[in-house]
């Protein structure tokens, strides 16, 4: 109630000065300041793994910056968690979805401020102001509605209502528009303006251009945790600036040569739908042949990876390996028959199991092979049938038995890709291979990765880098929204490549041209 | 009317429609099954088994499992007992004293958990350890027999067949109704439970609401003990032994879900009584308990193999 009341004619100014925050070695934010002043739209954007989101987790309480520090009208501001920037007046829309699914749409919405009557909870008082949230946005959704029962639209129409109902000074909104119809978009955009009216300081995080040239004031651009434009008046921005802004221009990439002409197609998807809700996905894999699948965070590019190897269900279309369609169950059958491999993009999660050896790791895949009549394996045998494979992707280990957890983020990824090599795969799925590697060894990675589609393996590489999708594949496939929005040969000129790449997505975005349901209709 | 579908929570319409046929059946093949007396032991075991149940249902209510439900009981009980025959407290304090002891016990484990970060199923599993070596060093096995005459007395009285140790649960459910259901503390240790990410993200401490599941459930269980205590005469040092298995089969095939955040207590309830229908059907029977044991190992699985397949048809529609 007090903050309600404060409100009125307060605003509040935040600031960012030098923050700065590591995840294992790796800067996501690396001495970033900036400011949001009351009664703006501030554009936040930037490529996948720009800094967006970890800026926005420190905004709000989730995450504490290494160093550097965030200031509220000029006053240095520390926040232990969420609930504390909350009462400082910062409300916050974040990527993922954040409510409880058995909770009813009003007690999500009120649930940090529950209303009571002398004590119980007053239920007609809860769907009575979540009603008026859910009106700010035009919302016919029943209060009483359980959330889990909501499409996923819904559910963030329902996340905006709540953040917008916190009456805060400071609101911050991490791709708001994801998964939700245009008419949805405009009638938040039209909240939006009347709150920066109020002179609520408002920071918008998204990657859809249109969106931001149209209601934002100013943009500030992060690429690799730095600054590359900060809070600059949106009307002195091209649209094209902006795209180079976010891309930036990369000096370090491998030379990776085409090395001889594609051979026979080995892995054909013709109008493959999924359990994880692809809609007709066409690509053509070949022999000889490193082919690139582009797309944001959350185009669905590893889920289609992992309906390949067996662990999402295809529902529609089909499958085809050598040219004869085939079902495949679960990533054994898929190695084991079919021969595909998939590197993780979950290095730790996924790739490995840590506090094993690095010879364990990379004969995890060929124990049915070396194991001797018996079905024993013997660490001599393992060893052997290791060895060339860590030597020939130079792994920096001590020894075959040092523990995977004790290397380096650059070799633990070349022992996950050792793994995959050592079971002689011939269709390998390497997905984001070089994240979170140093520049040397990502050379390193790529020059490997393109040596073995010249022997003959059939890469499908997975990236949100740009320069490494550019310099490393021979196709472009475009993923947006768990469809292929286009496709491109590689010239690998990084200028035109990388616009080409942007204009298909955000193209995809725009209400005419191929949007989700042009694509789902066969 | 949805406050009330609300209290009632999930669906226990199968429950109870089990518990009525298999009353009926058990009448027409046992003629001691429709005895007063039957029926009065019958729940009187269910009395304390319902509150086991609810001690371990308000840990899943917050996502979060309590090994050391029977050894906190038990520790309770020998304390009740010890201040009864050695210190010769009256009831009306030492009845308070132990079910502070519970809660006390139940702000360990749940501190811990919080604190440390440790797996709250390692933290119960060891302070149960601790719990139950505390219970053996002060007794050395051995129970209190001074329980006031009066407070036997009432664990044996009844009404028609009703014993009034009933009345606890009785009493206990709607209580526990009222808090998750109808107050803020309530709800936030659903929210928790149900995605402890987002309720954090609305400024709701998880680790109060862990906290506060653990006292709850140590002093339930405490209370659990006391029951026990009036049921058997005695203060046993082994009383709550047994309670793990029922601790768990009750709010599950109640239909709590295992990853937190949904409950039913009526559903709860009802499957305590189920379960003590089915022991002392099989008893009637002359079989041999081990196999009572058994029945109800299967038992559960079943009731978690039918949710699970409804839950993946559900998910299919």
């Amino acid at each position: 109630m007090a903050r309600h009341s404060r409100r009125e004619n307060l605003t509040m100014r935040l600031g960012v000065r030098n923050v700065t925050k590591a995840f294992a070695n790796i800067r996501a934010l690396d001495g970033v300041s900036m400011e949001f002043a009351p009664g703006e739209i501030h554009a936040l954007m930037g490529e996948n793994g720009a800094g967006k989101s970890t800026l926005v987790k420190i905004i709000t309480g989730v995450q504490r910056p290494d160093a550097g520090e965030l200031s509220l009208d000029g006053r240095p501001a520390a926040f232990a968690s969420p609930r504390d920037a909350l009462a400082a007046g910062i409300g916050a829309v974040h990527q993922e979805r954040n409510l409880i699914p058995l909770f009813s749409v009003g007690e999500n919405i009120m649930l940090e401020r529950l209303p009571t009557k002398s004590g119980v909870i007053d239920y007609a008082a809860i769907d009575r102001r979540a009603r008026e949230a859910l009106d700010l946005l035009d919302l016919g959704i029943d209060t009483r509605t359980q959330v889990a029962r909501l499409s996923v639209a819904q559910m963030q129409l329902v996340e905006i209502a709540k953040a917008l109902s916190l009456n805060a000074r400071v609101l911050l909104l991490d791709e708001p528009t994801a998964s939700i119809t245009d008419h949805e978009a405009a009638a938040l955009f039209a909240v939006l303006n009347r709150l920066k009216g109020e002179g609520v300081a408002i920071v918008f995080v998204s990657h859809k251009l249109d969106e931001v040239m149209a209601i934002s004031d100013r943009v500030t651009v992060l690429r690799d945790g730095r600054l590359a434009a900060s809070g600059e008046p949106i009307s002195q921005v091209t649209r094209s600036r902006l795209v180079s802004l976010m891309i930036g221009r990369e000096e370090r990439r491998a030379e990776i040569a085409r090395g001889r002409a594609p051979g026979e197609t080995v892995l054909e998807l013709a109008g493959v739908a999924t359990s994880y809700g692809h809609a007709n996905v066409n690509l053509v894999l070949r022999r000889f042949e490193i082919l690139g699948l582009y797309g944001l965070v959350g185009a669905g590019r590893t889920e289609l990876a992992k309906a390949v190897i067996g662990l999402g269900e295809i529902t529609g279309g089909r499958l085809l390996v050598n040219g004869r369609p085939t079902v495949i169950h679960n990533p054994h059958e898929a190695l084991t028959r079919r021969r595909i491999g998939y590197v993780s993009e979950d290095r730790k999660g996924e790739g490995l199991i840590l506090s094993h050896p690095v010879g364990t790791n990379v004969a995890m895949t060929i124990w049915r092979r070396i194991a001797s009549v018996l079905r024993l394996v013997s660490p001599s045998a393992e060893r052997r049938a290791v060895k060339p494979f860590v030597d020939r992707l130079a792994i920096k280990a001590t020894s075959l038995s040092q523990l995977v957890a004790a290397l380096s983020g650059g070799n633990q990824q070349k022992v996950s890709i050792a793994k995959w090599l050592a079971a002689e795969t011939h269709i390998l799925i390497v997905d984001e291979p070089t994240v979170g590697i140093d520049i040397k060894t990502k050379v390193e990675l790529h020059e490997l990765i393109g040596g073995l589609s010249r022997q003959g393996v059939a890469v499908l590489l997975i990236s949100s880098d740009m320069a490494e999708m550019i310099a490393l594949a021979d196709r472009i496939v475009v993923m947006h929204d768990f469809g292929v929005v286009g496709e491109i040969e590689n010239d690998r000129r990084y200028e035109t490549m990388s616009k080409a790449i942007m204009e298909k997505i955000h193209g995809a975005d725009a209400p005419q041209p191929i949007g989700h349901d042009g694509l789902a209709s066969p | 009317m949805t406050a009330v579908r609300r209290a009632i929570g999930g669906d226990w319409a199968g429950l109870l429609a089990v518990l009525v046929l298999g009353g009926v059946a058990a009448a027409f093949l046992s003629p001691s099954f429709l005895t007063e007396f039957n029926i009065y032991v019958m729940l009187r075991s269910a009395s304390v088994a319902v509150l086991v149940a609810f001690s371990q249902m308000i840990m899943l209510a917050v996502g979060q499992m309590n090994l050391s439900v029977g050894a906190l009981g038990g520790l309770v009980a020998v304390l009740f007992g010890g201040m009864l025959e050695r210190l010769g407290l009256p009831l009306i304090i030492a009845i308070p004293l132990a079910l502070l002891v519970g809660v006390a016990g139940g702000l360990i484990n749940g501190v811990l958990t919080s604190r440390t970060g440790v797996n709250g199923f390692i933290v119960t599993l060891a302070t149960g350890s601790a719990f139950t070596g505390i219970n053996l060093g002060l007794t050395e096995s051995k129970p209190f027999h001074g329980v006031p005459r009066e407070f036997v007395a009432l664990g044996d009285s009844h009404w028609d067949f009703i014993p009034a140790l009933l009345w606890p649960p009785l009493i206990v459910a709607p209580l526990l109704g009222v808090f998750l259901y109808h107050l803020k503390a309530g709800r936030w240790l659903l929210a928790v439970g149900g995605n402890p990410s987002a309720a954090q993200l609305s400024g709701v401490s998880a680790d109060s609401m862990v906290i506060l599941a653990h006292a709850i459930s140590g002093g339930l269980s405490g209370l659990a003990a006391i029951l026990a205590v009036a049921q058997l005469g005695a203060a046993q040092p082994e009383t709550g032994a047994g309670w793990l298995l029922v601790s768990f089969a009750g709010p599950i095939i109640g239909g709590a879900s295992l990853a937190g955040g949904s409950v039913s207590i009526t559903g709860a309830f009802l499957a305590v009584l189920v379960i003590a229908l089915i022991e002392n059907v099989l008893v009637l029977a002359n079989v041999d308990p081990y196999w009572v044991q058994f029945m109800l190992g299967a038992l559960i699985m079943l009731t978690v193999g039918i949710n699970r397949w409804r839950a993946i048809r559900a998910a299919r529609t």
